[in-house]
């Protein structure tokens, strides 16, 4: 009975446990790389050399192959390559064209007119046109998409295709942040021809082929899903900025982050996705072949404060406590230095919109223990502070599990104990934090962290008056009016001006405090060239259609067709024998094509297993059964 | 009474058993903390309040608790376990499909700790008090403390990273996916590890039993008067000791087998081994509703169905039973 007991609790306390484990971010990234060619988004892609599969080791299973209908970050990735966006958003966080070349916005900020690639198709060879996009944005609105809030879709009058090739967008008010969004999430563009039809009750009907197996215009064309083990997807030789350079690309999931590290390092993986502890990023880095690269990413660790608790409710005590905080050493022992200390209230990530003057509170336990005395808190001998009713200066302090959020924490509770503040740590599984946080505004203090781009309209989501997410409870009706104001002004220069000064106010109130912004880590092999982050204004977040293996077929860049003669054939033929490399190379690259012809995820394997494992069965049965029966 | 009788009594008793499970699981599994809607809509900064009515709807958890359990049970009745919230998938194909994987790693598994651990076990207690038997004591101890995904990262660090002879991860080689006989090939090659894993975690319990039950049967004093009747040691243990301490063992193994079907989650997530272990804590920490409930009237349904067959066995045998129905 223990046994069963056991059986039955290990994995669920475990699971608990292993809930820790932080999903990771789509990481947006900051403007650092000045390695740009002189390549745009729309020119052809160009190949160094050609052929190889790219693994990608990845943390998590994809819901379904809709990659609109709900937030889905496992498939995000590997949505980007099946499929396209009308724009996209590149490693510096600008908009770039992608089936959409061109673009206008007329001046009162409401009206998008796009104007469409011309030979894109889809991967079953249906051309891709406006009737695609029109329905996707509809879609979007219809079934409550996952950019259903973001893309402000309540707002949306109309979507109208005058030909194949160009779409109006019609809001009915202005909305500057539509093609930072459009280009974000959630908006990847459909195939028209097989989502609708009218058997279909919505664009997840389990019904629809597609969601089981994508039909996208992207570079990487979808091979098969093995659930929670790998997908598989190879080159479009008809995608609409030339073929990709690479034969394959495969995303072997393996959940568990260091268990991916290890696999990683075993050489199983080019690409590494599961972010690794930040303790060994060292290691990872001094491995021979292995890249770390690191960026800012518009995330962030922060505190909300809740201004319904009345001792919180004093902007003493907010500020004596952000100045008992040192957010340098958060950086340096909970993040290994991986990091930098928040200086302002808006992540400096997102260049345009962080006001560098709305600066926190620096870090001087002096100031700290002023402004407690001053608000009457007396410092008892256990060195704790004590109200003047005599309890003790005690704050709850909830967080969710996680390495992370547990060392920043206890670090706080060090710092905040060294002016006499009592911290109770609570730490909750994150469904529970946030039934208690979010929901209940059960709390004190409550640790965060999350996205905060792509655009600053995330502050009105955020921070708003009467926000979902605002657990501060903050309503500063000017602070609101800044931020509703700046969320439909078509002007750039005057937007900015607004979210500076929301900024501005949000720093004096404080009702949240900032405390470490995060960096991405890029983990891959260096026989790989040409991902995302190292070509920014080219290529969108995710997109692998330029990567190149150095193992790869070379490519004799100028053989238009038309002049092949025999002497370029002869070139053809012979620079495979002139290096043994490149020829194992193709030997290695031709059987995997032929081999992905076949679906392996075949029942037979499943057959074979099953019928192996009921002989043992009945052979155990029988000999139990023999044994006992002798007795 | 007769045995047709009994068997039917023991049906009876374990369907109204399963039941029980599922009632039970539904309503704890119900007042957990955290909203599947949530999880699927994903991360609180991106949903919106549109979309989680929009699901909420669409998957009736916006009815009162026991329509919905009504409604459980009215499907299971039918043969329908539901559909997943986070794949929009039948349940009962998300767990077939898991199910030939994960028996791979917790049969074999299960079968070499058996044997494995009754061999040393035997080995270690007629060596009482020998070093030998002391070391097999600490070496057992040792594993049996060994938190299981630990020991699987090591063993992937030393044969995957360091000597390379190993897979570290996953069900087949993706890079070059064999092909026909070859991917089996692949997979047994694949599941070494983590069979390894799981096989010296389930070890020591076997050894364990095997040992103290055959000190316990060695001291009883029919060995005594073998003794003094004059049999040889290996007699009286190959006959009499062993054939009457091999019980606890199997019973043992019994039970285990019954519990393969819940496969080993921590290894199969450290491994990447897509079983069902694995699946099950994916629902967990995403509130997967119908997924746990499914797994576990799957889980609950095979120890019962093991425990029926247990019973049947013995009933055959034992006349009592047959007679009384009881034992």
């Amino acid at each position: 009975m223990k046994e069963i007991i056991y059986k039955i609790l290990t994995p669920i306390l475990l699971t608990i446990l292993i809930l820790s484990i932080e999903a990771p971010q789509i990481y947006i990234v900051n403007s650092q790389t000045t390695k740009t060619a002189s390549l745009s988004a729309l020119s052809p892609i160009t190949c160094p050399r050609v052929g190889g599969s790219l693994v990608v080791i990845h943390w998590g299973d994809p819901k379904s192959f809709n990659p609109d209908s709900q937030v889905d970050d496992a498939l995000f990735a590997i949505a980007s390559q099946i499929f396209n966006k009308l724009v996209d958003l590149d490693v510096n966080y600008n908009v770039i064209p992608e089936l959409a070349e061109s673009w206008e916005v007329a001046p009162n900020g409401s009206t998008f007119i796009f104007h469409l690639v011309r030979n894109a198709t889809w991967h079953d060879g249906y051309p891709f046109t406006s009737a695609d996009v029109k329905y996707t944005l509809e879609s979007i609105k219809k079934y409550k998409g996952v950019m259903y809030s973001f893309l402000r879709m309540s707002d949306l009058i109309s979507v109208d295709t005058p030909d194949n090739y160009t779409v109006i967008v019609r809001y009915s008010k202005p909305f500057p942040a539509f093609l930072g969004f459009l280009a974000w999430y959630g908006t990847f563009i459909l195939p028209e021809h097989i989502y609708n039809k009218t058997e279909y009750k919505d664009w997840m009907d389990p019904k629809i082929p597609a969601l089981t197996k994508p039909i996208g215009t992207g570079p990487f064309k979808f091979v098969e899903y093995v659930k929670g083990d790998h997908v598989t997807l190879e080159a479009n030789p008809n995608y609409f900025k030339g073929r990709p350079c690479l034969d394959r690309v495969v995303f072997k999931i393996v959940p568990d982050p260091t268990a991916a590290l290890q696999s990683f390092l075993a050489g199983e993986g080019d690409v590494l996705n599961n972010r690794p502890p930040t303790t060994e990023i060292p290691r990872i880095n001094s491995t021979p072949g292995v890249i770390v690269e690191m960026r800012p990413v518009p995330s962030r660790w922060y505190i909300a404060f809740n201004l319904l608790n009345p001792i919180l409710a004093d902007l003493r005590m907010r500020l004596a406590i952000a100045y008992a905080i040192n957010r340098t050493e958060l950086v340096q022992k909970a993040e290994n230095g991986y990091g930098y200390p928040a200086e302002g209230m808006y992540t400096p990530a997102i260049k345009w919109a962080y006001n560098p003057n709305a600066t926190l509170p620096p870090y001087d336990p002096a100031k700290a223990n002023a402004l407690l005395d001053e608000l009457g808190y007396k410092m008892g001998p256990d060195g704790y502070r004590y109200t003047p009713n005599g309890t003790r200066l005690t704050l709850r302090f909830t967080i969710f599990t996680g390495a992370e959020s547990e060392a920043i924490a206890s670090l706080i509770k060090d710092q905040l104990k060294k002016v006499g503040i009592d911290i109770k740590i609570e730490e909750y599984e994150i469904a529970a934090w946030e039934d208690k946080v979010v929901k209940k505004r059960d709390f004190d203090l409550a640790m965060l962290d999350g996205f905060q781009g792509p655009d600053p309209d995330n502050m009105r989501s955020r921070f708003g008056p009467g926000a979902y997410l605002n657990m501060a409870n903050y309503s500063n009706p000017e602070f609101g009016k800044l931020l509703d104001e700046a969320a439909s002004e078509p002007n750039p220069e005057k937007r900015k001006e607004l979210y500076w000064k929301a900024q501005e106010i949000m720093a004096r109130d404080l009702p949240y405090l900032p405390l470490v912004d995060l960096v991405a880590f890029f983990i891959y092999r260096t026989s790989f060239h040409g991902f995302y982050w190292q070509l920014p204004g080219v290529e969108g977040l995710n997109v692998m259609e330029r990567v190149w293996w150095e193992g790869g077929t070379p490519v004799a860049t100028t053989t238009p067709p038309t002049t092949s003669s025999p002497i370029s054939t002869q070139t053809m033929t012979t620079s495979p024998l002139t290096s043994p490399i490149t020829q194992t190379t193709l030997v290695s690259t031709s059987t995997p094509t032929s081999a992905t012809t076949v679906p392996v995820a075949a029942p037979s394997y499943t057959q074979v297993l099953l019928v192996a494992i009921a002989i043992v069965v009945i052979l155990v049965i029988a000999l139990v059964y023999m044994f006992v029966r002798r007795k | 009474m007769s045995l047709a009788r009994y068997l039917i009594q023991r049906i009876f008793q374990s369907i109204v058993v399963l039941f029980a499970i599922i009632v039970i699981n539904f309503i704890i599994i119900s007042l957990a903390p955290g909203d599947p809607i949530q999880f699927v809509a994903g991360d609180i900064a991106i949903s919106s309040p549109e979309f989680a009515a929009y699901l909420r709807a669409k998957w009736g958890l916006d009815k009162p608790l026991y329509e919905r359990l009504l409604l459980y049970i009215y499907n299971i009745l039918r043969g329908d376990l539901g559909y997943s919230y986070r794949y929009s998938e039948p349940v009962i194909n998300l767990i077939l499909e898991r199910l030939p994987i994960t028996l791979l790693l917790t049969v074999t598994a299960n079968v070499l700790a058996f044997v494995i651990g009754v061999l040393i076990g035997i080995y270690s207690a007629r060596n009482i008090g020998k070093k030998v038997d002391t070391t097999l004591h600490v070496i057992n101890f040792l594993l049996w403390s060994t938190p299981s995904f630990w020991l699987g990262i090591v063993l992937m660090i030393i044969f995957s990273v360091d000597l390379r002879i190993l897979p570290a991860t996953g069900l087949m080689n993706v890079r070059n996916p064999p092909q026909g006989m070859w991917l089996y090939l692949d997979i047994l090659y694949h599941s070494i590890l983590p069979v390894a894993t799981l096989t010296l975690i389930t070890l020591p319990l076997y050894f364990k039993i095997t040992r103290d039950s055959m000190l316990q049967q060695a001291s009883e004093d029919y060995v005594m008067t073998y003794r003094a009747i004059g049999f040889s040691e290996n007699v009286i243990y190959r006959r009499y000791i062993f054939r009457n301490s091999i019980i606890p063992p199997v019973t043992m193994f019994g039970i285990h087998m019954g519990f393969a079907v819940a496969g080993a989650a921590l290894i199969e997530n450290v491994f990447g081994w897509p079983g069902v272990g694995r699946l099950l804590l994916d629902s967990i920490r995403t509130r997967d509703y119908p997924v746990i409930l499914g797994v576990y009237v799957v889980i609950a349904s095979s120890i019962i169905i093991a425990n029926l067959i247990i019973d049947i066995i013995y009933a055959l045998l034992d006349p009592r039973i047959r007679i009384t129905g009881r034992r």
